[in-house]
């Protein structure tokens, strides 16, 4: 996770094209500036990053469905619930699910854990927005293949 | 313009906007715009039609509506007014056989 540059996810551990299921990997760092604020002295995880966290899992999944077209800006977030407090060094894993594509928006629900014990989860609105252009679509898809994302399961090239 | 909807496909869509909207149901009537009078924003415009692609099973082509409409192809009211919405649930209804 590289926090100061809103880069959650540091790896697939799975990921589900027929279910529209992915599951991520999110290392909180042992250190960031963020933590210097957040607090002095009590570094603790903001919950509106965990929230981000649950919008790339599944805004990943989102974009992938629609073939890399689009990006899925997030819209809504319906009951969050952040049940337990995240601290450096903690090891997350998501899970999130799309629970309907529709046109030119998705509808998607994930959960977050640590050892297994849910710490947070939401319900997520994406607007899916056009690219900007092809060299920022191609930027999203080296990101993917860096990630090992599964890109063959959804784009034909 | 296009032939009546099916009363319960209005009722459906009414009560939906009605509940995710906060729009007293009485206020909603077939010839209502969902934008212009019920004031219906783009986001919780989403929530509308997730709600409607729920409930028919059908999956509104919005991205093609606002384009077409952006294009001059259509009005909004074509897309909007209650009546003609309902008509194209209708028609994507009928579309799935």
């Amino acid at each position: 996770m590289r926090l100061e540059y809103f880069e959650m996810i540091d790896s697939f551990l799975a990921v589900d094209a027929t279910a529209r299921t992915i599951r991520t990997l999110c290392r909180v760092p042992e250190t960031s500036p963020i933590f210097e604020g957040h607090f002095p002295g009590f570094a603790l995880m903001p919950g509106v990053l965990l929230i981000e966290c649950m919008a790339q899992t599944c805004g990943w999944m989102t974009s992938a469905i629609n073939g890399f077209s689009g990006l899925p800006a997030l819209a809504g977030v319906k009951e969050a619930k952040l049940r337990e407090p995240v601290f450096p060094g903690h090891v997350l894993e998501f899970d999130g699910k799309i629970i309907h594509d529709g046109s030119g928006y998705a509808m998607a629900e994930c959960e977050g854990r640590r050892d297994g014990k849910v710490v947070c989860s939401a319900g997520l609105t994406y607007r899916i927005i056009a690219y900007p252009s092809d060299v920022f679509r191609q930027t999203m898809l080296r990101r993917a293949r860096e990630l090992e994302f599964p890109i063959e399961e959804f784009v034909r090239e | 313009m296009y032939p009546a909807p099916m009363a319960s496909t209005f009722e459906t869509v009414a009560d939906i906007i009605s509940e995710i909207c906060d729009i007293p149901r009485d206020t909603i009537t077939p010839d209502s715009h969902a934008i212009d009078d019920l004031g219906i924003d783009s986001l919780d415009f989403l929530d509308v039609a997730f709600a409607i692609d729920k409930a028919f099973d059908i999956k509104m082509p919005l991205e093609k509506w606002i384009q077409d409409v952006n294009d001059g192809k259509a009005t909004t009211e074509q897309y909007f007014v209650m009546k003609n919405l309902c008509a194209r649930i209708d028609e994507l209804i009928a579309a799935k056989g």
